[in-house]
């Protein structure tokens, strides 16, 4: 069996989940039940993928940085549905989960809407599938010749290194700063939280628009890793990560872990496919095994879970 | 006394937040359609045309509105189904959000078992509606049994069998039942479609669903279940305050298992009736967008059986009246789901409206009254 490829595809997956996960987090440790990363992910994908069809046409070239200037894109994408999810959650004060509903069908509407509009008018053809150039991929000398592990360092997307270095920064702001300590205690107890001064309504927004942002990120990144954006690109990765951040008890260490478990539990079932050489159809017998492995881990971890106590209700003052 | 004219009150604004929502919402796809430089009443009347409601200029040969009008009907019955099925968890507390996939299992197996075989309609039609209420009800009390048992959210379980269901069946599709050339599953038989066709009215021919009448006495029977029944009020009980029932010595989790074997029932029928009543084949791995439409119908209508019914008759004449509205005015399709995205964003912020339409209600009575007391007036 090729370990190396189970590694490196493996990785190419857990990575954009896992920084989706972390987005979930933010939102859900700061007292906002969070659905809509799937729309977040889909329209940050579809924001920096028509960003670069415009850029595309407008230079008649299409240079490599174009690929960060989409994922630029693709995060204030995600921020902008954010804002808008923020707004009905906070401000209109909409039930939590279906205004995680609202906004994943508005994402997959708009999306459809928007690029049949769009596409028609700056390409001249009407069609929704928007190809993006293909990333470049780079393999780190030395390290990739590691029995094992080594698919690892293989064949590494670019997204991998800014997700890397931007997990690693939520996981210090969460935990290590100030800010960090209130947005926990947003989703624990707003109430102390609001004793102390803080503004738990303002904190809360913050969360819930750095949570566009990161599934923006990750939206991006799955969409180049099969170079084409389109309306059918919302397969629902973004709920995939909410349970691998409910699996991983609402903690970034932990879900790193559960992401991974994700990622090469699906790389692994894929090649197991190629390497028992049945047909296509097959490996949508397969596919299926994240979901049942979730459902199973849950059915045994699920009573030591513990949910931010405050999560899914409304700040009140006037409450206690 | 006060308690009757508050019950009055209540069912006023019932219908008042709902009434805003969609004059909100039309005045934002107006907008949209003007930003597109299309009429927005050639839109309107094109989606009313598409349903069977406005006549079209011309019709082909044996067609008219009462075509399209029954056309509308048989999509129109899982709608009120499945917004029935969000509706009645909805009111236990629970968030079907699975819909989508409990209606897909029971359409999978109710094709395959009675799709394809050559029972008359008579045994077919019985057989069908039992499948999708036991296999759309067995899902359901999964998703409770998991949720009472095991502590799983019924969110997190219902997506995970949403992918499970969608992968499986899609496996099965290509491998045994795929058309050769479109690659969708074939067609069911004739016999066995919720459909008495080739009725004729006027010279103009149409399909009857036969699940329309099921659907509306659904709609009663909910009714009736949640507002005169004890199991409709333990369900509504559960869902108010889980805490308070059970002191009041409800079973919690029992009641939960059975309000989501309910709505998984009311999901099954609603798979059936599409999959057997309207669509008569299946995509394989596509689950349909109208088992999340749902959940902005039932909102929409005010979570109540017959709110259900009248959110359903609208929301269902964008999606039905789309096609025809984006090939004769040239707005695309899209647009209907994009309309009820707004429109459920709107009726889910329908305690806001409400909030809004008090404080409007007591700054336009203080206004009336400082004209009649000066000295307020001058304070």
């Amino acid at each position: 069996m090729n370990i190396d490829k189970i590694m490196t595809d493996g990785l190419a997956f857990a990575l954009p989940l896992f920084i989706m996960a972390i987005g979930g987090i933010y939102s859900e440790r700061s007292g906002v039940t969070m659905l809509s990363i799937e729309g977040f992910q889909g329209f940050g994908a579809f924001v920096g993928a028509i960003t670069v069809v415009i850029l595309r046409t407008a230079m008649g070239a299409s240079p490599d940085w174009l690929i960060y200037i989409a994922t630029l894109a693709a995060v204030l994408g995600g921020m902008l549905l954010a804002l808008l999810n923020a707004l009905m959650v906070i401000k209109l004060k909409s039930k939590m989960t279906i205004a995680g509903v609202v906004i994943n069908i508005l994402a997959v509407a708009l999306t459809s809407f928007l690029s049949s509009v769009i596409t028609g008018a700056v390409t001249g053809q009407a069609t929704t599938k928007i190809q993006l150039s293909v990333a470049p991929r780079y393999t780190i000398p030395g390290l990739s010749k590691i029995p094992v592990i080594g698919g690892l360092f293989q064949n590494i997307y670019p997204f991998a290194f800014i997700i890397i270095v931007v997990a690693a920064l939520a996981w210090y702001v969460l935990y290590k700063t100030r800010y960090g300590l209130r947005l926990r205690a947003g989703g624990d107890n707003p109430h102390s939280l609001d004793a102390a001064g803080v503004d738990v309504n303002k904190l809360r927004f913050s969360a819930v628009v750095l949570a566009g942002g990161f599934a923006g990120l990750g939206g991006m990144a799955f969409t180049y890793t099969v170079a084409n954006f389109s309306p059918a690109s919302y397969v629902g990765y973004g709920y995939l990560s909410i349970a691998a951040l409910i699996f991983g008890n609402w903690n970034i260490s932990t879900t790193f872990w559960t992401s991974m478990f994700f990622g090469f539990s699906r790389s692994f079932s894929d090649q197991l496919v190629n390497e028992l050489g049945l047909s296509s159809n097959y490996s949508d017998l397969f596919s299926v095994m994240p979901y049942v492995l979730t459902l199973i881990v849950l059915i045994f971890f699920s009573k030591h879970n513990r949910p931010p106590r405050a999560l899914g209700e409304h700040f009140d003052k006037g409450k206690r | 006394m006060k308690k009757v004219s508050n019950r009055v009150k209540s069912s006023l604004s019932g219908l008042l937040v709902p009434f805003i929502s969609i004059v909100l919402t039309l005045i934002v796809a107006s907008i949209i359609v003007l930003l597109l430089g299309k009429n927005p009443i050639e839109v309107f009347l094109g989606f009313l045309r598409g349903s069977g409601m406005a006549l079209k200029p011309r019709y082909g040969g044996g067609q008219g509105m009462l075509t399209d009008f029954f056309s509308y009907l048989s999509i129109l019955t899982p709608m009120i189904f499945a917004s029935l099925g969000v509706m009645l968890g909805m009111r236990a507390g629970l968030f079907n959000i699975g819909v989508a996939g409990q209606m897909l299992l029971p359409g999978f197996l109710a094709s395959v078992i009675v799709g394809y075989s050559d029972l008359p309609s008579y045994l077919a039609w019985p057989l069908i509606i039992i499948i999708g209420l036991v296999v759309g009800g067995a899902l359901g009390a999964l998703i409770g049994f998991f949720k009472h048992r095991f502590n799983i959210h019924e969110v997190v379980t219902s997506i995970m069998l949403n992918y499970i269901i969608s992968y499986i069946t899609g496996f099965f599709i290509n491998t045994y039942f795929a058309d050769t050339v479109t690659r969708n599953s074939r067609p069911v038989k004739e016999a066995s479609r919720l459909l008495i066709a080739g009725q004729t009215g006027g010279g103009i021919r149409f399909d009857f669903p036969v699940g329309l009448i099921v659907a509306l006495i659904a709609v009663f029977l909910m009714r009736f279940l949640l507002e005169r029944m004890t199991v409709g009020f333990r369900i509504n009980a559960v869902g108010l305050n889980k805490y308070c029932a059970r002191y009041a010595g409800i079973n919690v989790g029992g009641n939960v298992v059975l309000a989501m074997a309910m709505s998984g029932t009311l999901a099954g029928l609603a798979g059936v009736t599409y999959y057997l009543g309207f669509a008569n084949n299946m995509v394989p791995k596509v689950l349909v967008s109208l088992g999340y439409d749902s959940i902005a119908v039932a909102v929409l209508g005010n979570v109540a059986p017959v709110g259900c019914l009248f959110a359903s008759i609208l929301v269902t004449i964008f999606q039905k009246g789309s096609i025809y509205m984006s090939s004769n005015v040239g707005v695309p399709q899209d647009i209907a789901s994009v309309i009820t995205g707004i429109l459920l964003m709107f009726s889910a912020s329908g305690q806001y409206i409400e909030e809004t339409l008090q404080r409007l209600g007591r700054a336009s009575r203080s206004k009336r009254g400082s004209k009649t007391d000066p000295d307020q007036a001058k304070a």
